[in-house]
């Protein structure tokens, strides 16, 4: 089986095809982290998913392959679901509660999402990524640009909340 | 285990699947196509309209004080220039169709 840095070194040379490999191998994987991330709600999910996967493909040249791709892909994914939840806020009126008007059909393990909800948009990526997906701290810090220290803080209060 | 690590232990155990991955995938590659051909598009457009431009100058241009000019300093110059001159504009092709022919990124 060739490797991402091979996928993504063949798709940079010319074959697309080969980006379509990269495509199937990650799908579940970005579809999963949106559908955790929205709370079940499959359309904004595909809709992370579609835009990660064209974003990394634009940004290709610039991957440094001396680190994993699935850590890149992640760091777009997340930055697509902050531009995704901006827009969906922006779009769509708010009730006075804040809440979205219009009710998406949701599935998955409602158990997580419902203990998740109190958590601001931040806090929901930082613990998904280090509870769910057992992310380091390092890596975490490094896929969204932050300081080891400011995840680490972040993260504390969010289980503070929780508890 | 409290109840905080059973959610947690039941959501890793949760897998999600991507409806139609081969459809999906296919569907991606098909608008990175399609935004790869428009760029190309609009970069033939717009060396064509900088060589229409071009040309539309030196039609439109006085054409006899250009021949004057061009013939004046041709006889001055020596083979060198005539030879730099080829250079440059050889160059200059080879820029423009390496331009048209260069794979674009979305």
């Amino acid at each position: 089986m060739e490797t991402d840095e091979e996928l993504v070194r063949r798709t940079l040379s010319g074959g697309n095809h080969h980006y379509g490999i990269l495509i199937q191998r990650y799908a579940d994987y970005l579809f999963g982290l949106g559908m955790r991330l929205t709370a079940g709600n499959r359309e904004l999910s595909e809709d992370i998913s579609q835009q990660s996967f064209l974003k990394s493909y634009t940004y290709l040249k610039s991957f440094d392959s001396r680190k994993p791709y699935k850590h890149w892909l992640t760091g777009i994914a997340v930055n697509c679901y902050k531009d995704l939840i901006r827009k969906e806020h922006q779009h769509l009126s708010l009730d006075a509660n804040g809440e979205l008007s219009y009710t998406p059909y949701l599935e998955g393990n409602m158990d997580f999402f419902n203990l998740i909800k109190p958590l601001t948009e931040d806090e929901k990526i930082l613990f998904t990524l280090k509870y769910v997906y057992e992310y380091q701290i390092n890596a975490i810090a490094d896929l969204l640009n932050q300081k080891s220290g400011t995840v680490k803080s972040k993260l504390s209060r969010a289980l503070e909340k929780l508890k | 285990m409290n109840p905080l690590e059973t959610i947690i232990e039941k959501e890793k155990e949760t897998s999600y699947s991507q409806r139609n991955k081969e459809l999906f995938s296919f569907y991606i590659l098909t608008l990175i196509n399609q935004e790869q051909a428009f760029r190309k598009l609009n970069r033939k457009l717009w060396i064509s309209l900088l060589l229409i431009t071009g040309g539309l100058f030196l039609l439109l241009s006085p054409t006899s004080e250009m021949m004057n000019y061009f013939i004046v300093s041709l006889s001055s110059s020596s083979m060198v220039d005539i030879f730099k001159m080829a250079v440059v504009s050889y160059g200059f092709l080879f820029v423009l169709i390496a331009l048209l022919k260069q794979r674009s990124t979305i």
